[in-house]
Formats: structure tokens, C-alpha cells, sequence
């Protein structure tokens, strides 16, 4: 306990802290500059400085730690005086280019000078002059207006761990490079932006367009880029977000975002946006009323049903719908359609890759928050690169790093380079039989737990059976400090199991979750991807996760929706699609999302879904799966949505409507018009509607209000019952991998700045990555002698695509990497697949491909 | 009086390992290695020994700290910077006595319980970089530094690390920091390098002239070294004259010398019989002294009473042709110049006062100038996050508190007097 | 000079204590620090180039520009120029058109201003590439450069 005046306040705590947190918690304000709340104390600026009794010089408060029984004033005329002398040497190089400056209202100079700054100033020399360099994407940097606090420096490598500014230059001369200028390492996450106290960085995206005090609205909600679900506020005025802020203290991102969060908003504005819902006369789309269209497919589906059973009708959702969306969907296919066939994109890799983990190791096995992360001894990452696919995660595993945790990378992760203390690199596309190597030398070190879970004696026989040891560089190594460490954080990324054998990695991984017990995080691309499985978009689980074999379960619902539910499991994605193309699915109804891009093989999916005798499609834009529909139908983004998304953490957070639009419909409203025009009522007034409802039915949350969600963290497992499930028996197909021998394989690339195809259509984003890059190694690069920027031609047995090379020193071996996000470039487009037996998620490695130069 | 520190320095081959050893060298590392540490820093105490980096601050005290933390590997380091303008004091030791200072420090390694020695040599001393990488290979292969010193199963290696030009890395956090491979700025304290210093472990920053002493000190006691000199600051110290006197140089004399001898009994009096004007005493970061204030003793203690401080040890005399004025300039073109950037008062305020003093001295001054450089100065010293920034305003203050008529007059005559009289 | 970084780090118990003496080798293998130079040595070290040029740019002896065959590093801080060391700033604009920071049009020398080389002894002084030429006069400045081609 320390006990300290300060302005003859006493002011007691219970852990040491410094002088300037100290006044904070006691109200008391204390202007800083190079102080920030979530970077090291800096003591540069010399502005908090405040006197301590028994000190001879005034002392800087940001640094210096309160002490027992220290007495501290913070305002005086001396310390006014220095006030005044360090703001009019801030001063005299400063531009006072305020009236033209991004920065003026919410300036931090400004305010200091407001309030202790010189009347006038006494410097006649010449100002120092830098040019105003808008050689970055996004970015405009101003460094004739620094003021050298170096909270860009300390936010890029401290906290961003990006490491793309430095201080350059000394004394006067000093300024803040270099970022990118397209050459370093930045990742454009913004985050110099917001610690910046002036108006030295500032986004290109907003620069000269608005003043921070012009906005109409500042809402709170949540970003709908990935699964880690970031908070911000967005700042409108009419009816377009201006810019997004993050805020300290707001969400889990605490005052952080990335990349897509922070300049991804675009999408919403885009000019192709659909306005009207679409009906195809012959091969044409053709503008239409609500009306006129929600009757059409009425009518066909209930023809369809008739006809053919709830079982030649299928549904496809999306993992950007909210929670309601999704809950109505899935009562709307199987009340209204009487199938249980739905399933959503996610089972290429969330979806399959949680329901086998919960089997194996029991419902919530996933749901640890992400702050668990920077406390663990050991992270393990494997299956794709965190800081990428979700990149504030990702600075958590960074935090980690420094804080002296072992990070241990298995396969490539290129944003942990610096971070990573050991690295495996599997042979290509053998991830499986490392982890089941490693889950053998674990298992015969520690044996298993004991307890007789069905898990453990999988292993035990597993491990029996099993022979083939691992020599590769480091394997040792990692075995070793996984049996040290005994707080073990596992970052699962979606790579391993968009294999053909992804459940093996899956069990292995499960094993060593089990036997090192680890922490669990799964990545997630998209925002929703828990919710959407909790909401019951699953073919074989009824909402709150309640398996649909379960006769009980089932009950529960029926008397809760007055229809029978389907006994039989509804189809997986793939097998749907698959369905369509024999004839057995006559409709597909598509929630937001977009198979005929977002699956691998688009010419087989294509002829699928043109099979059809109809096809539904519910989005904001005309994708390349809509324009194959009969109907489309305009829904919203999530900007302009309220309702509710359930992160990778499954914290439960709420999305509120920041711009009002008139082009489309939220998605849960489109699905109860329709439903009760097909004579199932759904009458719902809005989403907060819609979440009572779940939370009356579903198990899973009890009595859960809008207003818990936003006023408390709202986390597993919520106030519910989940389910204590006995696991049911193990499926391990065990195969040896096959060998990959030819010359070039090619990878689907996770890339930072896009995700799925909204990204593409976000001025910010594009900025900073305009087109899709293959990308391909130094070293292989030479040997075919391609140099960055050349122009290729992509072939594999399942299509070609073009694009220009990058070189990427990062990759090794003959495996290239390309990403899925831009129109007619999409990598999966040309690869082919072949699903998982057991995960029912496509496999689509071992794609081999020829590359050779475009002339054309 | 007998030389220690610059014994034999003018055989052209003292800075062999052979010829070091025939003058008796490396013999006190056998007699401190029959003590205890604990005895050895309980001489340096008994000595009085204070650093001679500039601050003076106690050397035992500093050693006790590091000894009392109990974090492994400690690190001694040797502050070789020696970038304070008039200073060359630390010079031939480096060049001409290496095998002096690593006796010094296997001595004080081992009172200290570290195992690891870096030399922080100035960029500057190309010379000195080939003579100590010579000498502590030699070291190495005499058995006198390595894994086991004189087999006594005692581990010490030390390696020289240059730095790169930049006056602000002989403060000893910014030192640490360049040595790690960052940007010399300076560090936060606390922690106190004794408990987080190179690579977050205790770590002992001497300068090369204190570890210098060490030997001496082990040799024949703390109780008879302490009586050499002034008993409040005692020891040799070395004096570096420059500037306007007949012999500039380096002299070991006993601290507490008055500075008149220093500059007309050993460096042979002001150059060509012209009037002495002023003095730095202890390199340009020191207040400087008028001509008629140079009767003080040059000692730690009694420096401060005469307005000044010893500092370095570093004379620079300057004779009736030097403008004051452009002293000023260009002394403030150092601290600018050096200023890491760091905190604002040393950052914008050297430059501020460099410009203005260039505009004085072109006469391109105005009256309230000299009141304003007074007041930048001000808001400068006791403000600057080290203590660069005060050096800087030492300077300042001190000129214009004896030399203001000078300013006065360029700003009134708009030419400065001594231009033609100079060279 | 891969090799040659190897073996330094050997000195240091992390590796990027060696960045300092990398980028004296880079130096003296490219003559100047280029930011190829700097990616080199990032890359050597495994450190972020930002870091990299960070430091490079904080020392005044490392050279971000082009620079001659040969390098005078003229002192001119206070005990040099109350001896005149500022005279030897003009002779060498004079006699052989170099300027401050600058390098003669046949790049056979480039001139550095010096603070304190610490050989105010023996002012004024300066260093040509790693030889220290003390108490300059005149008459001897032909001389001692002409030793430098
Ligand atoms: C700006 C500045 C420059 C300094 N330069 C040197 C230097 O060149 N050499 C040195 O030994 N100490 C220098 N010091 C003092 C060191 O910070 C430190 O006090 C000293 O190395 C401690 O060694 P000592 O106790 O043996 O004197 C400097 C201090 C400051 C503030
Ligand atoms: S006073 Fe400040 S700016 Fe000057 S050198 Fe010290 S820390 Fe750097
Ligand atoms: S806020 Fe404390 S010195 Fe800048």
C-alpha cells in the first residue's frame, strides 16, 4: 500500500505506479505529450513535469514511480513556467498551419498551448522545413509538424511490432521515417495515426475532407473484417462514415486496429451496390419490386417442396450475417423448407475444423480470450500466419515474444519472423505427419492425463500403433519446450484443414491440446463464423450447439417453433453443391456469401449451381454467384446492420447501425417476409426481437438483452447450459500422406490487406494493395528467372488465371502462394479438391501448377 | 612526483604486453586475486577514488550497488568515449598504457563478480581501436583474460566496441544503448545501470582513467593512495591542456593542482607572452573562468566553489585575440550538433541559441538577444532529460555572465573587433 | 562480409549488439551506407531495416551519401579553431574546391567538419580515412595529402 499527496490530496494504491497514473486515478489532469496510455514511459517532452517535495529539480511525472509518503504539487507557477518555456520550444519549429491541419480540434499541442502555451512567441529565425511526403499508401506524413514524442516509433515496434518507423537523424534534424515508402515493412494498420499528438500522419482517406468536430454521429460497433471482432467508432456525417476510431478502453482491441478495420469501410459506398431486387427473364436480370420478387420465390419454393421433399432444398449462409440472421435462416429452412440441409463457407474451415475439436474435447474448448494469449509461457502457431488472417490477435503472440514467451512457428508465418523462437518446416503438405510425430513423442514422454476420456485412449492406441519419427531441423527443439512450458497457447490456423486429410492434423493437434492442456484459439476469417454454428447454421445441430439426433433437443425446439424438425442431418456444403449438380438439390438459397468465388473449382460450382431449378441469392453486390441466380435479392453491410456477432473468442458483441441506407434490407427481415408469405409466420420487429427470441429458446444464453451485451462482456458460457457431452466415438482414417513431386505447387495466400470480396471494393484497401500478386520465392524466382512485377500466366488442371509476380524472400521450396480476393483472379478458381471424409471440408492441396511469362 | 598512469609512455614500446610486464605490470591482479572482492572494494572506498568521467561520483558506491544486486552475468564496461571538447586525457592511456587499463579491469571484474568486459571506444580513435585489439590478444593468450585467468578458474572476456560519432554515447545509459546496437539516446533511470544496465543485467560504466587507478590502488593500498592530492578528491588525476599555452599536453599531477600552475608551471604558460582571457577548465561543458579566477584547486570538491567544475580535467586555455562570441557560437554548434533529439528544451533550444549566436556574430544582432539567449538558456538547464542539455547552458551562462560587454558590442558596433586581429 | 558479421556476433550475447560493427563492414565494403547496403545488413542480423537505418542515421560517421576515396574528418571545435582550424576550411575550398560535406569533382577526397577529435594537444588536427595528422600549418596540408591518391 502507497500513500501519497498529491495537491494535498491523499491518494492511496495498491500497486506501485507512476506519478502521472497516480493524479489520473485521483482526477487529477497533468498534460503530457510523448506520454501514451498504452506505450512505455518516454520522459522526451519534459511537460508533466510536476514538483516533488525533497527533490531539487522539478521531475517528470510520466516517469517517475509514486513512492510512500511522497508530496507532489502539479501546478505552480514554476512548473507553469516550464510549461510555458517546453510548449514555446515545441513552438518555434511548429508550422502554425493549424487553420489547413487535419489535427486541429483534436490536436494535443493545441490544447497544451490553449492552456499554458506563450501568448507570443520571441523566435525570428528560420523554421526548420521538411516536405509533406504522401509516398505511402493511405498515408500523409507531415513532419514539419512533428514534435519528435516518437509515440509512432514506440506504437509501430512496441505494441504494432511492425517495426516500419524509426527515428532518423538526430537533435533538430530528427524525423520520423521511414514507414513503407513501399519498400519497408508496414502494415498499414494505422495505428501511428492515432499516436500521433499532432498532425504529422494523418490518413489520406479523410485528410481535408471533414473537421472532427463536423460529425453528425458517433456510433460504437464492430468491425466486420475477421473473427477477432475489433471495436470502434465510426464517425459519420450524412449517412457516410468519415473515418473509424479506435478507442483505449473500448472492446478487446483496446485503442488498436488493422489494416482492414480501420480502412475498410469503403465497401458500403461502392457504386455497385444493389439498389433493387433482380429477377432473371431468360438470361437476363431484370430490375423488380419486393414484392414481385419475395411472391416469385415463394412460390417456387413451396412448388419445389411439394414436389420434391424439404430435402431437394438446401441453404448456404454467411459467417458476415449477424446471429439473428442466422437464427431466422436456419428456422426458415427448416420450419418454411422443412430441410436441414444448411451449412455455410465456413465449412471450408471454421466450421468443420470447431465441431471436430468440441467432439474430441467438449463444447468451449475454443473459447478462451484472446488477453490469455500475451499471459502463456508458449505459443504454438500452426496453419496459417495469425498477424495476417487476424492481425490484432496476432499482436498479442508478439506481445508474448517480448514479454519472453517461446513463440514456435510450424510452416509459414512470415509476420512472426522476428518474433518466433523456434521454426518447422514441414515437407510440403505433410503438416499431419509432424503433428502426429509430435503428439507420439509428447504422449511417451507425459502419458496421457488419466482420466478416461474417450481422448485419451485414442491417443494411447494412436500412439501405439503409430511409427515413423520426424527428422527435421527443429522438430527436437520444439518438443523439447513444449514439454516445459506449462502454459501453452495453440493458434490453429484454417490451412490444415483444407487438406483431404485435415482431420488428422486435427486429432493430433486435439491430442496435444489434451496432453500439453493447451489453450486453443482457432482463426477466423470472417466475424461471425462462431455465431453462425451456435445459431444453428449447421446441418446436423440445432441452435445453442444442441446435436439434431438428439430426440430431446429436437423436441425442445418443436414446441418452440410449432413445426416438426427433420430428423435426418441435413448435407454439407460441398455435398450440397454436389447434390445440385446430380439433380437431388432443385433449390439453393444463398445468405451473403458467395460459393461460386469463395469455393475452390468456380467451373464445377459454376455448372452446379446453373443446374438449379432455382437459385436465391441475398447479397449487397452482384456477385459472380448472384449473377448465376434467379432471384437476387439487396441485403446491407454490416456498417449499416444492428444485431449481434459471436467471436472466435465467442464473446457475444453488438453491431450497431452506423449509416441508414435505402438500397437494401436487413438479411433476418428479407427470410420472415418470405417465410410467412410461404405460410410459416415470422413477424419480427427487429434484430433486438429476434435476440430475445433465441435467448428464450436457445440453451445456450438465458434471458441475454442488448443492453447486457453492451454494458458487460458478454462470454462463454454466457449464463446457459452447454453441453457436458459425452464424446462420441473417434473417427482417425489413418493414411500415409502421399508424395508431392512436382515441379510447382501453388497455396491459397491469406493475405493482411483483403479478405473474402469486399476488400477489393474499399478505396483504403485497394490503395494499399491494389491486385492480387503471386507470389513465389527469391531463390525460385531466379531459377525461372521471373522478376517482380512480371506478368505470368497460372495454369492448373482446373484453369489459368494471370497475374503479376512479387518475390517474397519469406518462401522457400517450389510452393507459390496466391490469394482468393480480387474478380477473376481468385487462386481457388483453377484448383481442384477432394473432401475430407471425416471433416467434410474440401481438401485443396497438392495443387501442381505451370507458370510461364504473359507476353501479351 | 612519480608517474603511474603514464609510466613509461615515453618508451616507444609501452604499449607491448613484454614491456608492460618488465615495468611490473600485471602483477597487482595476483595480489587482488589473494583478496576477497569484498576487500578490493573496501581499498577503493579507503582510497576515495571518484570517477573521472566528469561527475565524480564515488567509485566504491557504485561498485557496492552492482555487488549487492544478485543478477548474472554482470558487465564491466569501460567508457572510452571520451568526446567532451578538450579532452584527450583518456588518449595515451589507450594508446600508449592499454595493458594498464585491462589490468585495471580484470581487477575490477573481479571484484565485481563480472564476467563480461566491454571496452566503448570513440570512433574517432582509429589508432587506440588497432592498439587495444592487439593488446587484449595478447591478454588473452598470457592466460590473463578467458575462461580461467591465471588458472585461477576466474572467467573475464573483453572486447572493444566502436562507436560511431556521437558525443551524447559517453553517457553511460546512451552508452548502453549503443552498445546494444540502437540509437544512443539516453535511457531512464531508475533502473540504474548497476541493476538493469547491458542487456537488463547489472553492469558497471568506468571511465578509462578510474579503472586506470585500479592497479595503483590494489598496489600499494587504498589508505596510501588516498593521500595523494586533495584527501577530500584524491589520487593522480590527469590534466589535458590546450589551446593558447607554450606546452599542451597531457600531465599527471596530484588532484587539487591550482589551474594557474597547470597552465604556467606544467604547460609552460599562455603562448607567445600574450594576456590569458579565459578558461574551460574541464572541457566546454564546464563553466568557463576569466582570466583573474584560475587560482582554484582542480578537484571535485573545491571546483563547485568557484563557479566551475573539474569535469574532465580538460584545460582549454584561450589568450586576449579570441572572441567570446564566436567561442559561444561554436560551442553551441557542438551541443546542437550532439543533441540526440530526445527531449525538447535540449533539442530546440541549442539550436535556437546557435542561430541566434550566428546572428550576433554577424552582426545581424539585436539588444534583446543577449537577455533572450540568458533566458533559453534558463529554460534549458535543470529541465533537458540529461545533463547534455545543462553543459550546453553552463557554457552559455557562464560566458555571458563574464563576457556580456562582448555581446553588447557586436550587437552595437554590428562587427566583431577580433576578426582582423585573429591569425 | 557475411562471414565477417558471423564472426562478430560471436562477441555479443545478442545478435543485435553487432550492429554497429556490421555497418562499419558494410561501409567499408560499399564505401557508403546505401539502403541496399542497410537491407544487407538487416538482413544479416535479422533485424527490421527501419531499426537498421535508425541507427546508421543517429552516428555521424556512417555515411548515408556517396563519399571520395579518400576522407578528411577536419576538427574544428574550440581548441582547433582558437588555433585557426578554420583557415584549413577555406584553403581546402581554395586549392582544392571542397566544400563541407562535399567531394571533389575527381572523388578523390570528401571533407567531414569534425567536432572534438580529441587531439587538441596537438591542434589543430584532423584524420584523413584512419591517419591523424596533427598541428596542421599552411604549408603542410600539400604535403600530407598528396600522400593520399
Ligand atoms: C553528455 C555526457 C557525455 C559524457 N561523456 C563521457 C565520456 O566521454 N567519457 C566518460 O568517461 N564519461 C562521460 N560521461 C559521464 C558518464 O555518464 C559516466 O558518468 C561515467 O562514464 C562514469 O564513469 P566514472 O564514474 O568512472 O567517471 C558523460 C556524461 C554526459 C552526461
Ligand atoms: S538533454 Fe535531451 S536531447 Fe539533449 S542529449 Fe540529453 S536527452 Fe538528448
Ligand atoms: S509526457 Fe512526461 S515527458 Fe512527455
Amino acid at each position: 500500500m502507497i500513500t501519497l499527496t498529491i495537491n494535498g490530496k491523499e491518494i492511496r494504491l495498491d500497486k506501485p505506479v507512476t506519478v502521472l497514473k497516480a493524479a489520473q486515478q485521483a482526477g487529477i489532469k497533468i498534460p503530457t505529450l510523448c506520454n501514451h496510455e498504452l506505450l512505455k514511459p518516454f520522459g522526451g517532452c519534459r511537460l508533466c513535469v510536476v514538483e516533488v517535495e525533497r527533490m531539487p529539480k522539478l521531475m517528470t511525472s510520466c516517469t517517475l514511480m509514486a513512492a510512500d509518503g511522497m508530496v507532489i504539487r502539479t501546478e505552480s507557477d514554476a512548473i507553469a513556467n516550464v510549461r510555458r518555456a517546453i510548449l514555446e520550444f515545441l513552438l518555434i519549429n511548429h508550422p502554425l498551419d493549424c487553420p489547413v491541419c487535419d489535427k486541429a480540434g483534436e490536436c494535443e499541442l493545441q490544447d497544451a498551448v490553449m492552456q499554458y502555451g506563450p501568448p507570443s512567441g520571441r523566435f525570428i529565425e528560420e523554421k526548420r522545413r521538411v516536405r509533406e511526403s504522401h509516398d505511402d499508401p493511405i498515408l500523409a506524413r507531415n513532419m514539419e509538424r512533428c514534435i519528435v514524442c516518437t509515440r509512432c516509433v514506440r506504437m509501430c515496434e512496441d505494441v504494432q511490432g511492425a517495426s516500419a518507423i524509426s527515428m532518423i537523424d538526430r537533435g533538430g534534424r530528427a524525423v520520423m521515417e521511414p514507414f513503407s515508402s513501399k519498400s519497408f515493412n508496414c502494415e498499414y494498420c494505422g495505428n501511428c495515426i492515432t499516436a500521433c499528438p499532432v498532425g504529422s500522419i494523418l490518413s489520406r482517406l479523410y485528410i481535408h475532407s471533414y473537421r472532427p468536430w463536423q460529425v453528425d454521429k458517433e456510433v460504437e460497433t464492430i468491425c466486420g473484417y475477421c473473427g477477432v471482432g475489433c471495436s470502434f467508432v465510426a464517425q459519420v456525417r450524412d449517412e457516410s462514415i468519415k473515418r473509424v476510431i479506435p478507442k483505449i478502453g473500448l472492446g478487446l482491441n483496446n485503442g488498436l486496429l488493422c489494416s482492414k478495420g480501420r480502412f475498410g469501410y469503403g465497401f458500403i459506398e461502392d457504386s455497385g451496390r444493389l439498389k433493387t431486387p433482380l429477377i432473371r427473364k431468360g438470361d437476363v436480370l431484370v430490375e423488380s419490386t419486393w414484392d414481385e420478387a419475395l411472391d416469385f420465390v415463394a412460390e417456387k419454393l413451396m412448388k419445389i417442396k411439394d414436389s420434391y421433399g424439404g430435402r431437394a432444398i438446401g441453404g448456404i449462409t454467411s459467417a458476415r450475417c449477424t446471429n439473428e440472421d442466422n437464427y431466422v435462416f436456419q428456422k426458415f429452412m427448416r420450419m418454411a423448407c422443412g430441410t436441414n440441409n444448411i451449412d455455410s463457407i465456413s465449412r471450408t474451415g471454421y466450421a468443420a475444423t470447431q465441431k471436430y475439436f468440441e467432439s474430441l474435447l467438449g463444447q468451449g474448448i475454443t473459447a478462451n480470450i484472446i488477453g490469455g494469449i500475451k499471459k502463456s509461457d508458449m505459443v504454438l502457431v500452426l496453419g496459417g500466419d495469425p498477424t495476417a488472417v487476424n492481425p490484432v490477435l496476432g499482436l498479442s503472440i508478439r506481445a508474448a515474444a517480448k514479454a519472453g514467451a517461446e513463440v514456435a512457428v510450424i510452416g509459414h508465418a512470415p509476420g512472426l519472423e522476428w518474433y518466433k523462437t523456434v521454426k518447422v518446416m514441414p515437407p510440403l503438405f505433410k503438416e499431419a505427419d509432424l503433428l502426429e510425430a509430435l503428439l507420439v513423442e509428447v504422449f511417451s514422454a507425459r502419458g496421457n492425463r488419466g482420466e478416461s476420456h474417450a481422448i485419451d485412449r485414442a491417443v494411447s492406441e494412436f500412439s501405439q500403433e503409430y511409427s515413423g519419427k520426424m527428422d527435421i531441423h527443429g522438430f527436437e527443439e520444439l518438443k523439447d519446450k513444449l514439454l516445459k512450458s506449462d502454459s501453452i497457447s495453440i493458434i490453429f490456423g484454417m490451412d490444415l484443414v483444407q487438406r483431404s486429410n485435415g482431420h488428422r492434423a486435427l486429432f493430433a493437434t486435439a491430442g496435444l491440446i489434451h496432453l500439453l492442456e493447451a489453450r486453443l484459439y482457432l482463426l477466423s476469417e470472417r466475424p461471425n463464423e462462431q455465431g453462425l454454428i451456435d445459431a444453428g447454421c449447421v446441418p446436423d445441430m440445432l441452435p445453442g450447439g444442441r446435436p439434431l439426433g438428439i430426440p430431446d433437443f429436437r423436441r425442445r425446439y418443436e414446441d418452440a417453433w410449432k413445426r416438426p424438425i427433420p430428423d435426418t442431418e441435413g448435407l454439407t456444403l460441398m455435398e450440397m453443391i454436389e447434390g445440385a449438380k446430380r439433380g437431388d438439390i432443385k433449390a439453393l438459397y444463398i445468405m451473403g456469401d458467395n460459393p461460386a468465388f469463395n469455393l475452390p473449382d468456380h467451373a464445377f460450382i459454376k455448372e452446379s449451381l446453373a443446374s438449379l431449378d432455382l437459385l436465391v441469392v441475398q447479397d449487397i453486390f452482384l456477385t459472380e454467384t448472384a449473377e448465376l441466380a434467379d432471384v437476387v435479392l439487396p441485403a446491407l453491410g454490416w456498417p449499416e446492420k444492428s444485431g449481434t456477432y459471436t467471436n472466435l473468442e465467442r464473446r457475444i458483441q453488438l453491431l450497431q447501425k452506423a449509416v441508414e441506407t435505402t438500397s437494401g434490407m436487413d438479411d433476418w427481415s428479407i427470410i420472415s417476409k418470405l417465410s410467412s408469405r410461404m405460410g410459416y409466420d415470422m413477424l419480427y420487429t427487429d434484430a433486438e426481437n429476434v435476440m430475445d427470441e433465441i435467448s428464450r429458446v436457445s440453451p445456450l444464453y438465458r434471458n441475454l438483452s442488448y443492453r447486457e451485451i453492451s454494458e458487460k462482456e458478454c462470454l462463454w458460457p454466457y449464463n446457459g447450459e452447454p453441453l457436458r457431452g459425452e464424446v462420441k466415438d473417434i473417427k482417425v482414417i489413418r493414411e500415409k500422406s502421399r508424395d508431392y513431386d512436382a515441379d510447382l505447387y501453388i497455396a491459397l495466400d491469406k493475405p493482411l490487406f483483403h479478405s473474402g470480396s469486399i476488400s477489393q471494393r474499399s478505396p483504403g484497401l485497394m490503395d494499399i494493395s491494389p491486385e492480387p500478386r503471386l507470389k513465389i520465392g527469391t531463390q525460385l524466382a531466379e531459377n525461372m528467372n521471373l522478376k517482380d512485377g512480371d506478368n505470368v500466366i497460372i495454369s492448373a488442371d482446373r484453369g489459368s488465371i494471370s497475374a503479376r509476380v512479387s518475390i517474397d524472400a519469406s518462401l522457400n521450396g517450389n510452393i507459390l502462394l496466391m490469394s482468393n480476393n480480387f474478380k477473376e483472379k481468385g487462386v481457388l478458381g483453377i484448383m481442384g479438391y477432394h473432401l475430407d471424409p471425416v471433416t467434410k471440408a474440401p481438401g485443396i492441396e497438392g495443387c501442381a501448377i505451370t507458370v510461364r511469362k504473359d507476353s501479351t | 612526483m612519480e608517474r603511474f598512469l603514464l609510466r613509461n609512455i615515453e618508451n616507444p614500446n609501452s604499449a607491448d604486453i613484454e614491456e608492460y610486464i618488465k615495468s611490473g605490470g600485471y602483477k597487482n591482479i595476483s595480489k587482488a586475486f589473494e583478496l576477497q572482492p569484498s576487500d578490493i572494494i573496501e581499498e577503493v572506498k579507503k582510497s576515495g577514488l571518484r570517477g573521472r568521467g566528469g561527475a565524480g561520483f564515488p567509485t566504491f558506491m557504485k561498485w557496492n550497488f552492482a555487488s549487492a544486486d544478485k543478477k548474472f552475468p554482470k558487465y564491466l564496461i569501460c567508457n572510452a568515449d571520451e568526446g567532451e571538447p578538450g579532452t584527450f586525457k583518456d588518449r595515451p592511456i589507450l594508446e600508449k598504457n592499454p595493458h594498464l587499463l585491462i589490468e585495471g579491469m580484470i581487477i575490477s571484474a573481479y571484484a565485481l563478480k563480472a564476467e563480461h568486459g566491454y571496452i566503448y571506444l570513440r570512433g574517432e580513435y582509429p589508432y587506440a581501436y588497432d592498439v587495444l585489439n592487439k593488446a587484449i590478444g595478447d591478454a588473452y593468450e598470457r592466460g590473463f583474460l578467458g575462461n580461467n585467468v591465471l588458472g585461477k578458474n576466474i572467467k573475464f572476456s573483453l572486447a572493444v566496441h566502436l562507436g560511431a560519432g556521437a558525443y551524447i554515447c559517453g553517457e553511460e545509459t546512451a552508452l548502453l544503448d549503443s552498445l546494444e546496437g540502437r540509437r544512443g539516446q539516453p535511457r531512464n533511470k531508475p533502473p540504474f545501470p548497476v541493476n538493469e544496465g547491458a542487456w537488463g543485467m547489472p553492469t558497471i560504466v568506468n571511465n578509462v582513467e578510474t579503472l586506470a587507478n585500479i592497479p595503483y590502488i590494489v598496489g600499494i593500498g587504498g589508505d596510501a593512495y588516498s593521500k595523494i592530492g586533495n584527501p577530500n578528491s584524491p589520487g593522480p588525476k590527469l590534466y589535458c591542456v590546450s589551446g593558447h599555452v607554450e606546452k599542451p599536453g597531457v600531465y599527471e599531477l596530484p588532484m587539487g593542482t591550482s589551474l594557474k600552475d597547470i597552465i604556467y608551471d606544467h604547460a609552460g604558460g599562455i603562448k607567445d607572452g600574450k594576456k590569458l582571457k579565459a578558461v574551460f577548465p574541464g572541457g566546454i561543458s564546464t563553466p568557463l573562468l576569466p582570466a583573474d579566477c584560475i587560482d582554484c584547486a582542480m578537484d571535485f570538491v573545491s571546483m563547485p566553489k568557484y563557479g566551475s567544475m573539474l569535469g574532465a580535467g580538460s584545460v582549454i586555455v584561450m589568450d586576449e585575440t579570441v572572441c567570446m562570441v564566436k567561442v559561444a557560437h561554436r560551442a553551441m554548434k557542438f551541443f546542437e550538433h550532439e543533441s540526440c533529439g530526445k527531449c525538447t528544451p535540449c533539442r530546440e533550444g541549442t539550436e535556437w541559441m546557435r542561430k541566434i549566436l550566428e546572428r550576433i556574430e554577424k552582426g545581424w544582432g539585436r539588444s534583446e538577444d543577449i537577455s533572450l539567449l540568458a533566458d533559453i538558456a534558463n529554460n534549458i538547464s535543470g529541465k533537458s532529460f540529461c545533463a547534455l542539455g545543462d553543459g550546453a547552458t553552463s557554457m552559455m551562462n557562464s560566458i555571458l555572465k563574464h563576457f556580456r560587454a562582448e555581446f553588447e558590442e557586436h550587437v552595437k558596433e554590428k562587427r566583431c573587433r577580433f576578426k582582423q586581429k585573429q591569425f | 562480409m557475411l562471414e565477417e558479421i558471423e564472426d562478430i556476433k560471436a562477441k555479443y550475447p545478442d545478435t543485435r549488439a553487432a550492429l554497429l560493427p556490421a555497418l562499419y563492414i558494410a561501409q567499408k565494403e560499399f564505401g557508403w551506407l546505401s539502403l541496399d547496403a542497410m537491407k544487407a545488413v538487416a538482413d544479416a542480423l535479422n533485424l527490421p531495416e527501419s531499426d537498421v537505418r535508425g541507427a546508421a542515421s543517429f552516428y555521424s560517421m556512417f555515411r548515408l551519401k556517396p563519399a571520395g576515396r579518400n576522407l578528411i574528418q577536419l576538427c574544428t571545435n574550440v581548441s582547433c579553431m582558437i588555433l585557426g582550424a578554420e583557415r584549413f576550411v577555406d584553403i581546402l575550398k581554395e586549392r582544392y574546391g571542397l566544400l563541407p560535406g562535399g567531394t571533389t569533382s575527381d572523388g578523390r577526397f570528401s571533407l567531414v567538419i569534425m567536432e572534438c577529435i580529441g587531439a587538441c594537444g596537438t591542434a589543430p588536427a584532423m584524420l584523413v580515412n584512419t591517419d591523424l595528422h596533427e598541428n596542421l600549418a599552411e604549408h603542410n596540408i600539400p604535403e600530407i595529402l598528396g600522400k593520399y591518391k
